[in-house]
């Protein structure tokens, strides 16, 4: 695909971005398009947790430009001065975002990054388990054993815990901690893997019965079969909104934010809904859509079911540092 | 007894083999899943045209070709050096490199270089990987090439000393030529280890220069795919046939 | 004399001159790393990750917590049974080898073969077999042996049959060394003296051969211990030895103190190893 962009361009080499995303969180044609419309090439890699990103980002200088944190990580991005200051002069196509989106809680001003996609984790299973899962707690049931995936992320394995004790999934406190650990480390016999999107292709393949994943992974299952489903928990579940940013270190502000402009225009963000099933910011876009879509009540959950949503917030540096010890516990138990 | 070792030996040859020929076979196969449908070459064309593949491949060549010449010139001298006399602190390195755990030596070097880079804003690319290569192969070449020099005729350099010439030109103009089919051997070597490296180059590797091996590994985790199955036939044989000539090179 | 010495030590003789790139080499590349973890090992973690002051002693205590100390204790395990598998498999290959006359170059070809084509790729052959959908699996379906795929993959007998498979030259290979060197004419008096063929085998040749086995041992032990592909792989993460636990900490982890000094702890394990084998040492390589 590269390729062909390069045939109809100059001899002289084109300028280069490095764009580092999350795996399947573009429709076929967006990066191809960029690239014809502004004679770039780019390097687009996908990474599949928040921690593999950060593991680059984190040092300074790993050479991306342009990266897709969580919302709940703009913040620490920020203390860390990794992030660089966007230029509204240059991102015309800003007012397409969606309202709630325009000031979110995580950056009213919208000076460090912009909202790109949005979502909510729940369990997808197989209409061929033995039953149907409704709560956080069906996932530590025995009659599932080694057919169970969660999600290979610390703060919705946790979550997802803290959800089924009553706790709120930004928990700080350490006992509420303690007791989501022994729940993570108990659920691990009859656990088959901790998966991302990759579980996709095992829930379709039918090695896998119930997963905890993000709405958007259930979204680009049903479109390989109609076996699956997708359940909002009854404890509660975790929202989170994933965020476009430049990294600090990328020597290439300019392009970057011509990158950011193009993903705001409707089109653009519409045609990466359709390809990849997952719930934008862009309410230009969502408009857009077909009615179905729009509609769709794993993308967009009717409000009654929102309301026992969650959004991730950023935690301070002791808690975290605790989760994160946490976390390592438990994928060694 | 010897009959019986000899059904023993081929039990394990088939163990150590069966693997990578099922592999090459299915290479071949028609359908992507592992029920056997035909004959068919799609496969090694999807490897073909892979942008990211063969992007990948030319980096890995890159790489090994520049770390081999570096790594065969420092370790044929270093052979040498150890050959006239012992010199317990290079053999010591030299082991240890050979020792050390490939993910440790790649996490002190991804340490190391981040660290160092924290002034200059350089970052990780070709040339990190390039050097990380270049440290884990001179212990292989030193290895080869002394165990050749060690069945050489010390005298032969002694004459051309006591002629009068010069400690380098009787290094390069006697025991080099003599040596030359030992340098070629590590020097395959050094490539097929550098080709095939992955925990390494893994840690130290930056945006540009993701290798094969990167790719055969993300591509392994998220499950089988046929395309990997042709690509794996192939740098097997291509580095069987390196292996094969070097041996030959050793006077096996 | 001294004055003689001191001129020896401090002139640059050609052969001096040839050791020194490479020690230089190595001495910025592979020995100051390992100082710059040693350091690393020794401060903080910063929130989300990164270094940063206090000095602490915190991250080898970490190690003494059971949960680590498991995997360390497991690593030794699986290194093990592996290295014993490796000898039990690799002798009898190695006693055909020796006895084979002509062809013994040809045999030794076959083992050295597979174990330098590539290291990732014969790992990958084994997760194409042993999957749920590997050729294994299918194959027994088809015969209706089983009716649901076996959990093949992803355990530590998946992990251990992978160390054997790709260390099993390594074993072999410094045994048929030793069994080459054997004095031939001790089994030939055996024989004379009416010995049946496995007595002779079990009270001549094995304990000739223990040198090599000892030197085998190590040769495999030490990598097993330290792996990392293979239980990254084969072991799909459920089965955690320190090799992925190093990664994991320079990695996602983002905890590079605790990392090192795990790295630390792994070569002093080295280390010790290479120390009590040095004693019993076969033919030096370098």
């Amino acid at each position: 695909m590269a390729v062909a962009g390069a045939a109809g361009c100059s001899p002289r080499r084109r300028p280069r971005l490095n764009v580092y995303n999350w795996s399947n969180y573009v429709a076929p044609d967006t990066i191809p398009g960029f690239e014809r419309e502004f004679g770039v090439q780019v390097r687009y890699a996908v990474y599949e947790s928040n921690e593999e990103m950060l593991a680059k980002a984190m040092t300074g200088n790993c050479g991306w430009d342009i990266v897709f944190p969580s919302n709940y990580i703009i913040q620490p991005l920020r203390e860390y001065r990794l992030l660089a200051p966007l230029d509204h002069t240059r991102l015309r196509n800003l007012d397409n975002l969606d309202a709630p989106f325009r000031s979110p809680s995580w950056d009213p001003q919208l000076q460090w990054c912009i909202p790109f996609t949005w979502g909510a984790a729940g369990i997808l299973w197989r209409h061929a388990a033995p039953f149907r899962p409704k709560s956080w707690s069906d996932l530590w049931d025995p009659r599932l054993r080694g057919r169970i995936t969660m999600l290979d992320d610390p703060a919705e394995v946790l979550g997802a815990c803290l959800k089924k004790l009553g706790y709120s999934i930004n928990s700080t406190d350490p006992r509420q901690l303690a007791a989501a650990r022994r729940e993570a480390i108990a659920q691990k016999p009859l656990l088959r893997a901790y998966l991302n999107a990759e579980v996709r292709d095992q829930v379709v393949a039918g090695d896998v019965l119930a997963a905890q994943a993000w709405a958007t992974i259930a979204g680009q299952a049903s479109l390989s079969s109609t076996g699956v489903g997708f359940a909002f928990p009854e404890e509660g579940f975790s929202l989170y909104a994933d965020n476009a940013v430049i990294l600090r270190e990328s020597r290439r502000a300019e392009l970057a934010h011509l990158f950011l402009d193009y993903l705001l225009r409707p089109e653009v963000a519409a045609a990466i809904v359709e390809a990849t099933r997952t719930a934008t910011c862009n309410g230009a876009a969502h408009r857009l859509l077909d009615p179905a879509l729009q509609s769709d009540p794993v993308l967009h959950p009717p409000p009654e079911i929102l309301r026992r949503g969650e959004w991730f917030e950023p935690l301070p540096a002791a808690a975290q540092r605790l989760r994160d010890r946490i976390w390592t516990e438990i994928k060694a138990a | 007894m010897s009959r019986l070792l000899g059904l023993y030996a081929a039990v394990v040859y088939a163990f150590l083999h069966l693997p990578l020929l099922v592999l090459a076979v299915f290479s071949f196969n028609a359908s992507r899943f592992t029920r056997w449908e035909g004959f068919s070459l799609r496969w090694f064309r999807a490897a073909l045209t892979n942008t990211q593949m063969a992007e990948a491949a030319w980096n890995s060549l890159l790489i090994a070709a520049v770390s081999t010449c570096a790594s065969t010139i420092l370790g044929t001298l270093a052979a040498y050096g150890l050959w006239k006399r012992r010199s317990r602190l290079l053999s010591g390195s030299l082991y240890l490199t050979l020792l050390t755990p490939e993910i440790v030596t790649g996490v002190s070097l991804l340490v190391f270089f981040q660290w160092l880079f924290r002034f200059p804003g350089l970052q990780l690319g070709m040339h990190t990987v390039i050097l990380a290569h270049i440290t884990f192969s001179i212990a292989y070449v030193t290895v080869v090439v002394l165990a050749r020099l060690r069945t050489l005729d010390p005298s032969l350099e002694e004459a051309a000393l006591d002629l009068g010439a010069p400690p380098w030109q009787a290094f390069l103009r006697v025991t080099v030529p003599l040596i030359q089919s030992a340098i070629a051997a590590a020097a395959l070597l050094a490539f097929t280890v550098s080709f095939d490296d992955y925990v390494i180059t893994s840690m130290v590797a930056g945006v540009d220069s993701e290798t094969l091996p990167m790719v055969i590994y993300a591509i392994a985790r998220r499950g089988a795919s046929p395309e990997l199955n042709a690509v794996s036939t192939f740098i097997v044989t291509a580095l069987g046939a390196l292996v094969l000539i070097s041996e030959r090179l050793r006077g096996r | 004399m001294a004055t003689g010495r001191r001129i020896a030590v401090l002139s640059l003789s050609f052969d001096r001159l040839c050791r020194l790139p490479a020690l230089l080499t190595l001495a910025a590349l592979f020995l100051a790393p390992l100082g710059v973890i040693a350091v690393y090992s020794l401060l903080t973690r910063g929130a989300y990750g990164g270094v940063e002051l206090p000095w602490t002693l915190e991250n080898y205590a970490r190690l003494w917590d059971p949960l680590y100390a498991a995997i360390l204790w497991r690593s030794v395990w699986i290194a093990a049974v592996s290295t014993a598998l490796c000898v039990l498999l690799g002798f009898p290959l190695a006693l055909f080898i020796s006895r084979s006359g002509p062809r013994k170059n040809l045999y030794l070809l076959l083992v050295i073969l597979p174990f330098w084509s590539s290291f990732l790729i014969r790992t990958y052959a084994w997760m194409f077999l042993l999957r749920d959908t590997g050729l294994v699996n299918t194959l027994l379906l088809a015969f209706g042996w089983i009716r649901q795929p076996l959990p093949l993959l992803y355990n530590d007998a998946a992990v251990i049959l992978g160390l054997v498979y790709g260390f099993l030259p390594f074993m072999v290979l410094p045994l048929y060394a030793t069994l080459e060197r054997m004095d031939k004419t001790l089994l030939e008096a055996a024989a004379d003296l009416g010995a049946r063929p496995l007595d002779a085998l079990f009270r001549i040749t094995l304990p000739l051969s223990l040198p090599g086995i000892r030197a085998g041992a190590v040769l495999v032990f030490i990598p097993c211990l330290g792996a990392y592909l293979t239980p990254d792989l084969l072991g799909g993460g459920k089965s955690v030895m320190v090799g992925n636990l190093v990664q994991n900490q320079f990695t996602t982890a983002r905890d590079w103190p605790f990392g090192s000094a795990v790295s630390l702890t792994l070569m002093a394990m080295v280390m010790l190893l290479l120390m009590v084998a040095a004693r019993s040492k076969g033919e030096d390589l370098l």
